[in-house]
């Protein structure tokens, strides 16, 4: 089978999402949910760039990546912004925990 | 030899994020990640985007970084229970489900490298997207904004304190604040 | 023209609806006034309209490609039904100026029943399916706000949200119905489903059937869905004089008959109807034999009549079945005002407790005795006349033991009917009860009624010959009025009724001791049980309420069971996909 060096990052970028999908589900703490968040991050705008390569459009891969590393790391900052206030008004960090709903 | 390098990279970053999901506390696991991001960084430069191979390093292995680990000194290191809520196997039999499932759908493509078209980045960035750079910056201030209003509730939860207690916490905010947009 | 006067029909009660919620309880008469102003206005209305009416599409405006066009046809049908709805709405609420004097809140009652009789005019003049499912939806609205408008009473709550409910799961059959004719044929428009019916495969033109006939049973409280009418009569008595006996429990009719070209090809189709209004009609005839509740045993009857125009159209009578919908909404409606004439100043529904008050009413016990004796099929009254129409097209085009049935609920009725004139107004007084006749607007009303139920037999050539006229896809054989008597004098069926009537009668007499007793516990058990459908209703709503207590487990609100909920959709979705680029 001729797997071209493509097809071989591409099975890295499933191996990558695979390990972050797992970590979001076992993981308790809200910090690490957010660390987990950015490994699947790094796996789809590996993803993206490979698109780009692919199709011989690298010029907008590159940009559209670009735009998802901000975004992302926006929503890193806040969610960790969040984190902090959860940990300040309930004193704990553990998922279990901080619901609230009955039932 | 070129997919010998991709083979080592992808293992390579596995290995990293599942000993940055894995360990008990969550300093190593930062720096996993950073390692993580580092080794993203160098297949994005074997693929030719090197814009983009800056841009992750800086971002990812710095400025996230540093982030988790300032959370870290606010919050504190402590060890939760590690048992997860979701039986493991349960959590192992959906994840094998969904990537060899992806696996499969990305086994038959095929890639291989077209040549790239005369269209340099900057030209792609500022001129056909430039609405994308646009809505980035309207991102990135909104959530330095919002990061803002979240930090600086503190001052707002004790009543009953004096004036000079409170001016004496706004301005720890405020210095909390420009720490971190420096960084 | 008739586009305005159909625009003034459903207008004329909105805009009266939504005038009239804006009054206070400070000025009564104001509100009386009002009400009674905006009813007569469409009642007029809808009486202009009867001359206009012909088969052509009035209205027509598009509402874009989801909804079709917004249609209303002014054909006999329609326009008989939407003159019934508006005159006795009229005469209800002149009714209502003495029966709820005093009360309170009476902007959301007349605004209810201004909105109500509206949405019924626009119901049976619409000509686009999803449009007619949206009247009938603000018909079952109104009908629960209005039984429970004393809504401190929590049996007056409990009987409007079991109304609700039935009927909901009855529209559920009239917008599938509708949804499917667009999904086959393209169009909301009820034309269209009438001419192109045969166009549809048997399966889907089954389905919409079946789904029409489960709105209309549940909508005219037929079996299986007949509990609710009952347990509705918490409602003012105009309410269920308007509501629960002349009009909105003809709308199920209503469907029936309108859609009955369409359908009658359907395998089991005509057999199912026939079976639901033979079926509606025995039981709740049983259950009125010994019902001590005035209001009650005036709504099985209404139950029971129901079961008569179904049964009618069963048979292919649609003609037939009209005939007696429009005699039954005029003398149901005498005897529920006159029942609540009685109810309002003896302040007791238990015809146990009541007793030789026609001494002390004269004028209600003589409209409540006409009321009757139509009811029972007593010959000259209007009653009479399409009851006999019905048991000769049953006994010529359906089938024998249907017809059977018929005839032996014709024999109930006279039973029960006449129990419940003698337990109210004759015999020995029970309970010394001091009430008074009833006071003049109603006695405006039920003497306006009393004149109809002699009288609207006569009207049957030229309603008729507007049915016919009207109504291309049915095959209505044209009767005028002489023919009509001969027909009903020489069929055999008529004497075999009569027959039967008088067996009821006499059979009565000899009881009449008894009959107002107490009743044998196994009927009295039977009936109160409403022949076991009422515990299979409470069965139904309390698994409902077990799935939901279930249900709620799954809402556990850590993050870890929702990453599990969000990667599951993911698992699904890949699956998808691989599967079908396969």
């Amino acid at each position: 089978m001729t797997l071209s060096p493509l097809n071989i990052l591409l099975f890295g970028v499933v191996l990558l999402l695979a390990v972050g999908f797992y970590g979001l589900l076992i993981t308790r703490n809200l910090i690490k949910i957010v660390l987990v968040l950015q490994i699947l991050v790094k796996a789809a705008m590996l993803a993206l760039v490979l698109a780009g390569k692919a199709s011989g459009n690298l010029g907008l891969g590159q940009s559209v990546a670009a735009t998802v590393i901000v975004a992302d790391t926006i929503v890193a900052v806040v969610a960790l912004a969040l984190a902090v206030q959860v940990r300040r008004r309930t004193g704990t960090l553990d998922v279990a925990k901080i619901s609230t709903l009955r039932g | 030899m070129e997919n010998l390098s991709y083979l080592v990279l992808s293992l390579a970053a596995a290995f990293c994020a599942y000993r940055a999901m894995i360990s008990k506390h969550l300093l190593p696991s930062t720096l996993y990640l950073a390692c993580v991001s580092a080794i993203v960084s160098i297949s994005l430069y074997m693929l030719g985007a090197f814009e983009v191979a800056v841009i992750e390093l800086s971002v990812g292995a710095g400025l996230v970084t540093v982030l988790l680990v300032y959370t870290l000194s606010v919050v504190g290191d402590d060890t939760y229970d590690p048992t997860s809520i979701i039986p493991k196997p349960f959590a192992i039999l959906l994840i094998a489900a969904i990537a060899v499932l992806a696996g499969w759908m990305a086994y038959p493509v095929v890639i291989h490298p077209t040549a790239n078209g005369e269209v340099l980045l900057a030209d792609v960035l500022w001129k056909h997207r430039v609405l994308d750079v646009w809505v980035q910056v309207a991102l990135i201030f909104s959530g330095v904004m919002g990061v803002l209003g979240l930090l600086s509730e503190k001052h707002q939860q004790p009543k009953e304190q004096d004036e000079s207690q409170v001016l004496e916490k706004e301005e720890t905010i405020a210095a909390h604040a420009k720490q971190e947009i420096h960084v | 023209m008739t586009g305005i006067l159909v625009g003034l029909v459903i207008g004329i009660p909105w805009l009266g609806a939504v005038v009239l919620w804006q009054t206070r309880d400070e000025h009564p008469r104001l509100q009386h006034g009002l009400a009674v102003g905006f009813s007569i206005l469409a009642g007029l209305a809808s009486l202009a309209l009867i001359p206009f009416s012909s088969a052509a599409t009035v209205i027509n405006l598009p509402m874009g490609r989801f909804f079709g066009n917004l249609t209303f046809i002014a054909d006999g049908l329609a326009v008989t039904l939407s003159a019934i709805a508006c005159v006795i709405g009229s005469l209800a609420v002149i009714f209502s100026v003495d029966y709820m004097r005093g009360e309170e809140q009476l902007n959301r009652y007349y605004a209810f029943v201004l909105l109500f009789i509206g949405a019924m005019a626009g119901l049976v003049l619409s000509g686009n399916l999803l449009f007619m499912f949206l009247f009938w939806e603000i018909t079952a609205l109104c009908s629960y706000a209005l039984i429970s408008f004393y809504n401190d009473d929590p049996r007056a709550v409990a009987g409007g949200i079991k109304a609700l409910i039935i009927t909901q799961v009855g529209g559920v059959g009239l917008l599938a119905g509708a949804l499917t004719t667009y999904a086959t044929l393209g169009s909301y428009q009820v034309s269209d489903l009438l001419s192109k019916a045969e166009t549809m495969p048997t399966g889907i033109l089954g389905l919409v059937a079946f789904g029409f006939l489960l709105a209309a049973a549940a909508k005219s409280a037929q079996f299986p869905f007949h509990t609710w009418l009952p347990d509705a009569m918490e409602a003012p008595t105009p309410i269920s004089a308007l509501i629960h006996a002349a009009t909105m429990v003809n709308a199920g009719v209503y469907l029936l008959a309108r859609f009955y070209p369409a359908f009658e090809h359907v395998p089991g189709w005509t057999l199912s109807v026939t079976l639901v209004g033979l079926i509606s009609a025995l039981i709740t005839a049983f259950m009125a034999l010994i019902a001590t509740d005035l209001k009650r045993a005036l709504a099985y009857s209404t139950v029971s009549q129901l079961g008569y125009m179904v049964y009618a159209i069963g048979v292919g009578g649609v003609f037939a079945s009209q005939f007696h919908l429009l005699s039954h909404a005029v003398f149901k409606a005498l005897l529920f005002l006159a029942a609540g004439a009685v109810i309002h100043t003896a302040g007791t529904r238990d015809m146990r407790r009541m007793g030789a008050l026609g001494k002390q009413m004269p004028f209600v016990c003589n409209v409540f005795i006409l009321g009757a004796l139509a009811l029972a099929g007593l010959p000259i009254l209007n009653g009479f006349w399409s009851k006999e129409l019905i048991l000769e097209s049953g006994l010529s085009e359906g089938p024998w033991w249907a017809y059977a049935g018929m005839v032996l609920v014709a024999g109930m009725t006279a039973f029960y009917t006449f129990r419940m004139t003698w337990l109210v107004f004759f015999g020995e007084a029970r309970e010394s009860l001091h009430v008074h006749d009833a006071g003049n607007a109603m006695k405006i009303s039920l003497g306006l009624l009393a004149l109809g139920t002699l009288t609207t037999w006569l009207l049957v050539t030229p309603f008729n010959s507007l049915l016919q006229s009207t109504l291309p896809f049915h095959a209505i054989q044209s009767l005028n009025l002489s023919e009509l008597a001969v027909e009903i004098f020489t069929a055999p069926a008529t004497y075999a009724a009569l027959a039967m009537i008088a067996a009821g009668l006499g059979i009565f007499w000899m009881v009449r001791k008894q009959a107002s007793g107490r009743s044998a516990a196994w009927m009295d058990a039977l009936s109160r049980e409403s022949f076991g459908f009422d515990w299979l209703n409470q069965r139904i709503s309390n698994w409902t309420l077990g799935l939901g207590s279930v249900l709620q487990k799954t809402q556990t609100g850590i993050l870890s069971w929702n990453v599990v909920g969000i990667l599951g959709a993911l698992l699904m979705i890949l699956i998808f996909l691989v599967w079908s680029v396969r």
